[in-house]
């Protein structure tokens, strides 16, 4: 009450100033008028009253400014004045206000960009009622980020614990071909169980989602109904709301749509929808077992994901408690009947990882992006310093320039404070103004940022959440409030420093003191910290080079890699063996093709395969080796060389004895002493896989992670393992580009009639895939240390450009008694010399300190790494001397007698 | 100068303007000459301390103004108090006449 009463009685002061200052005016005069008429009947004149009331009372000016500045609306006022001022001032001189205001929106913007995506990547919240509810739960083996259950563990589970109000399984995303009104596309396709939706707070947009009879896990066969996603439902039937009891085929599988999620759903990803969820069963539809009640039941499968919301009150650390002491148990009942030793032995090290769900999944490219971003985010951290410093820089030159004004507010009687206070609003405006450019720029650049990397990824939408929220929000604004004051600091701090009577006599007519002390001492912490950043990129920036230039073993160029489909139903009774033989002849015979062959993974694919292999008949531990399944024709076109033996060829099918061909250093690890031809191995994790004969060594390669020294691996033929023929990568030796050739292996697919040709890449796209993170890193940080260093130069040459014109007199001076041009140009240079040396001298260090956090993340260079620091320290001097040559020159050009003549 | 008003404890100027108007509304130099008259020339106050006093204790709510005629027919801003106001003398009388009294036992004690 008393406080909206103050309120409203400043806010009347402010704005009908006039009127409440007439009321003071009369009021007082009242009083002082009373106070003398009291006075004059004490036989006083009424000239002697007035006087001796003024002395006892205080005068009437006086009095009503005490009266006004008592309020707090007289603080406001003063803040309302200071920010008038200073926008005057700032229009004064728009240039400054200009490179100000850029400045502060590239480093502002800039980290805010960085801290968006970091924090749609791992901070934020999924968007759901209470996210920091969700519980994620599954079993892994230690070591292996994945976590998953079999569906009669997680029932178990669910059944015994008390510590969430309800749990829920899925199985995670596998992109299918989708026929929707007839025509093909991709589709995510997603299964979960009826609770949950329910689970998660979920509401149709249109339609409704899966109950209890969907997901019906008792009958013989899967419900086939699903439910789209909004982003789905937009764009494949752009939002019609008959889409309801419409017909979807995924893989060839009909499934009715009886509902739709509403937008901006993701589940539990952070950044992808669930496209098309079907009931939990439907997996069953899809492949392998074809009962479905025995494909439900099997103990030992994991494939479901699991979370599980808590019931109010319990804490995360309380639930892992309660599903630890439940595990073991559980998973004594699960092991298989048909157990093997190795089955056992994997199923010994089962352990549950119980962890928060509440940020959603994101793990892939949280895995591979998180650190690179927080290292982003550092490097971006240190240019807005280093912005930050030049602006200070700037400011202090304007500040210094504005010292005559300066001493006479401060004659005049204005406090310290206020005058710090007017140069602080000055400099928080700036920085607002450079905010809300930034928040623009930060818009943009989050999202292709985003979308570069998602796109790169995915070949379905997917999308981080980046609209601000109170995290990005706060960030933005304590950064805005931060540099404000931070560089608005150094130059409000001099201005109480000056003696106004120093100032007020001497003006400029004292000789100057070249560069200021507080000037030059900014400047070496710039070239000090550019340094760092310089040298962060510089190695990042190397790291790229030497993954690029990297030799992983097998051909970079000429190589395309053709990922091919069945069309639905298209291996139905399908002898792969012979199709794949013809396939390829067809597809040698395509013009312009040199060789051709088959592959199981994607070269550089994060997804490796890696199996544990020993000798047939010994016990040893075995030599755990890359893993691939191959065609004939494939080390050919793979350009990976026999060194001993055959290759393999298509008379190796399931009738022929199993094979094997081995790397060079996988022989050398295994057989150091023998030949490894003729030698037999077992793939211990596969029973079948037994007493294979070695027929050939092949060169080293590395096939799945070009960062990796490369690896000892096997390959096996595809063709003794129908299982794993399908869904191939055709790899094609051509010279041509990609585009004159696509049409015609497309044509030659197609006209096969069993599959199509999924996507089209060469195998070196597919590799700077693979490097995705370094490239980012590198990309950004080069933006980053390009910027730093363009900051430095501009700080430098500013300062040099203000020393010159303070010094234009005694520079005549020296001219005028015969100082020669090279001469001045030397003082001038020296002075750089010695802020950038002193700058490297400190920075030096601290980036040799600095770049040993980063070592992991680096590729064949050393952290303190030579070369980069030649070029680095090279830049520096040379961006410096070039910066500071321009005012050197303008110096020498001095006319002595212009320069005398000056004042 | 004759602003002994510092001499007031702080916070006491609040309390004896509300007390000065509790009798009868009054303009500013009113209560000015009634404080120094009670206070037997004690006190006395300067257009500055007052006026601002006035300020704070009508923000507070715990006095109200209106413009009136005065005896010599001038027209004076008058101060009254509100019910606020008074419930607030009398708990300030009373916590003042407890401190007092406090203070005057532990003086005597020594």
């Amino acid at each position: 009450m008393s406080l909206l009463r103050n309120m409203a009685s400043g806010l009347r002061s402010l704005f009908r100033k006039e009127q409440v200052s007439q009321e003071l005016d009369e009021e007082l005069n009242g009083f002082l008028d009373m106070a003398a008429e009291e006075k004059m009947k004490q036989g006083m004149s009424r000239k002697e009253a007035l006087r001796t009331v003024r002395l006892e009372r205080g005068n009437l000016e006086g009095t009503k400014e005490v009266v006004r500045s008592a309020g707090w609306e007289s603080f406001a006022e003063a803040c309302w004045r200071d920010l008038r001022y200073g926008l005057r001032l700032l229009r004064k001189s728009p240039a400054f206000t200009a490179v100000a205001i850029l400045t502060l929106a590239l480093g502002i913007g800039a980290n805010t960009a960085i801290f968006s995506l970091l924090n749609g990547l791992a901070l934020r919240d999924l968007s759901v009622p209470h996210p920091e509810q969700l519980v994620r739960f599954g079993a892994h083996v230690p070591g292996d980020d994945y976590a998953a259950l079999s569906l009669p563990m997680f029932q178990e589970l669910s059944r015994s614990q008390k510590v969430f109000s309800g749990t829920f399984a899925w199985w995670p995303d596998i992109v299918f071909d989708a026929e929707i009104d007839g025509s093909l596309a991709r589709a995510d396709v997603w299964g979960v169980d009826n609770n949950f939706y329910r689970e998660l707070g979920v509401v149709p947009e249109i339609g409704r989602l899966f109950d209890s009879e969907d997901e019906n896990l008792s009958a013989n066969a899967a419900t086939q109904v699903a439910v789209l996603s909004y982003g789905f439902w937009q764009s494949h039937y752009g939002g019609a709301a008959d889409v309801i009891g419409k017909t979807l085929k995924i893989d060839g599988i009909p499934f009715t749509i009886i509902g739709v999620t509403r937008k901006g759903f993701t589940g539990l990803s952070a950044y992808m929808e669930m496209g098309v969820t079907l009931p939990l069963p439907a997996r069953q539809l899809f492949g392998g077992e074809a009962d479905m009640q025995k494909y439900l039941q099997r103990r030992a499968a994991r494939w479901l994901q699991a979370a599980g919301r808590l019931r109010p009150g319990v804490t995360l650390e309380q639930a892992r408690a309660q599903l630890g002491s439940l595990w073991p148990e559980i998973r004594q009942e699960m092991v298989p009947p048909d157990k093997t030793f190795a089955d056992l032995g994997r199923f010994r090290y089962l352990q549950l990882k119980v962890e928060s769900g509440a940020s959603g999944e994101a793990s892939l490219l949280r895995k591979r992006f998180s650190q690179p971003l927080y290292i982003v985010l550092a490097i971006s951290g240190l240019v807005l310093l280093v912005a930050c410093v030049n602006l200070a820089n700037l400011m202090l030159a304007r500040a210094a320039s504005r010292s005559h004004e300066m001493a006479v507010r401060a004659a005049l009687g204005a406090g310290r404070a206020r005058i710090v206070r007017q140069m602080l609003t000055e400099s928080v405006m700036l920085s607002v103004a450079g905010t809300l450019a930034g928040w623009i720029f930060a818009h943009w650049a989050s999202h292709a940022i985003s979308d570069f990397i998602l796109g790169e990824i995915y070949s379905v939408p997917a999308a981080l959440n980046l609209a601000p929220d109170w995290r990005i929000l706060g960030f933005a604004s304590g950064m805005a409030i931060l540099m404000g004051v931070l560089f608005g600091l150094a130059p409000a701090w001099r201005a109480t420093q000056e003696d106004p009577n120093v100032a007020l006599q001497h003006g400029s007519r004292t000789l100057g003191k070249g560069t200021s002390r507080l000037g030059g001492r900014l400047i070496v912490a710039q070239v000090a910290l550019s340094l760092v950043l310089l040298m962060g990129s510089g190695l990042f920036v190397r790291t790229l080079k030497k993954l690029r230039d990297a030799n992983p073993g097998f051909r970079t160029h000429s190589l395309l890699d053709v990922s091919l489909h069945p069309k639905p139903n298209g291996y139905k009774d399908l002898d792969l063996v012979n199709y794949y033989r013809q396939l390829i002849d067809r597809i040698a015979e395509v013009p312009g093709v040199e060789s051709s062959g088959m592959m199981r993974a994607i070269f550089g694919n994060v997804l490796e395969w890696t199996e544990r292999i020993r000798i047939t008949g010994s016990d040893a531990e075995g030599l755990e080796a890359d893993f691939e399944m191959a065609t004939p024709g494939f080390f050919e076109t793979a350009g990976i060389t026999l060194l001993q033996g055959r290759r393999f060829e298509w008379q190796d099918d399931d009738h022929a004895p199993g094979v094997a061909i081995v790397s060079q250093n996988f022989a050398q690890r295994l057989f150091p002493n023998d030949n490894a031809i003729g030698q037999r191995l077992d793939v211990m994790n596969a029973r079948n896989w037994r007493n294979l004969k070695i027929i050939g060594v092949v060169s080293n390669a590395s096939l799945y992670d070009i960062r990796k020294a490369q690896t000892p691996t096997v390959y096996l033929p595809s063709t003794q393992y129908k299982d794993f023929m399908g869904w191939p990568e055709l790899l094609v030796q051509t010279s041509l580009p990609p585009a004159a050739i696509a049409d015609a292996l497309r044509r030659t697919v197609e006209s096969q009639g069993r599959e199509y040709v999924f996507s089209i890449k060469t195998v070196r796209q597919n590799i700077d895939r693979s490097i995705l993170q370094e490239r980012v890193t590198a990309m950004l940080s080069t933006f980053f240390g390009a910027l730093a260093l363009l900051l430095a130069a501009i700080g430098l040459y500013g300062l040099m450009a203000y020393a010159v014109t303070q010094r234009t007199r005694e520079i005549g001076i020296r001219m005028a008694l015969g100082a020669n041009r090279s001469g001045v140009l030397r003082i001038v240079l020296r002075e750089v010399i010695v802020l950038v040396g002193t700058g490297v001298g400190i920075g030096l260090p601290c980036a040799l300190a600095v770049t040993r956090l980063i070592n992991h993340m680096l590729y064949g260079v050393s952290p303190n790494d030579p070369v980069t620091l030649a070029w680095v320290v090279g830049a520096l001097l040379a961006v410096g001397l070039l910066a500071g040559y321009l005012p050197a020159r303008r110096a020498m050009k001095v006319d002595p007698l212009v320069a005398l003549r000056y004042e | 100068m004759g602003d002994k008003s510092g001499d007031l404890v702080q916070g006491t100027l609040d309390m004896l303007i509300l007390k000065t108007l509790a009798l009868e509304p009054m303009h500013g130099y009113g209560i000015a000459v009634r404080l120094e008259q009670m206070s037997k020339g004690v006190f006395r106050l300067n257009a500055g301390s007052l006026f601002v006093a006035f300020q704070r204790l009508q923000r507070d709510g715990l006095i109200r103004s209106e413009w009136k005629a005065t005896e010599n027919s001038r027209r004076a801003k008058y101060y009254a108090l509100t019910e606020q106001g008074r419930k607030r003398l009398n708990s300030e009388t009373r916590e003042w006449g407890r401190q007092v009294a406090a203070i005057a036992r532990i003086l005597e004690a020594s």
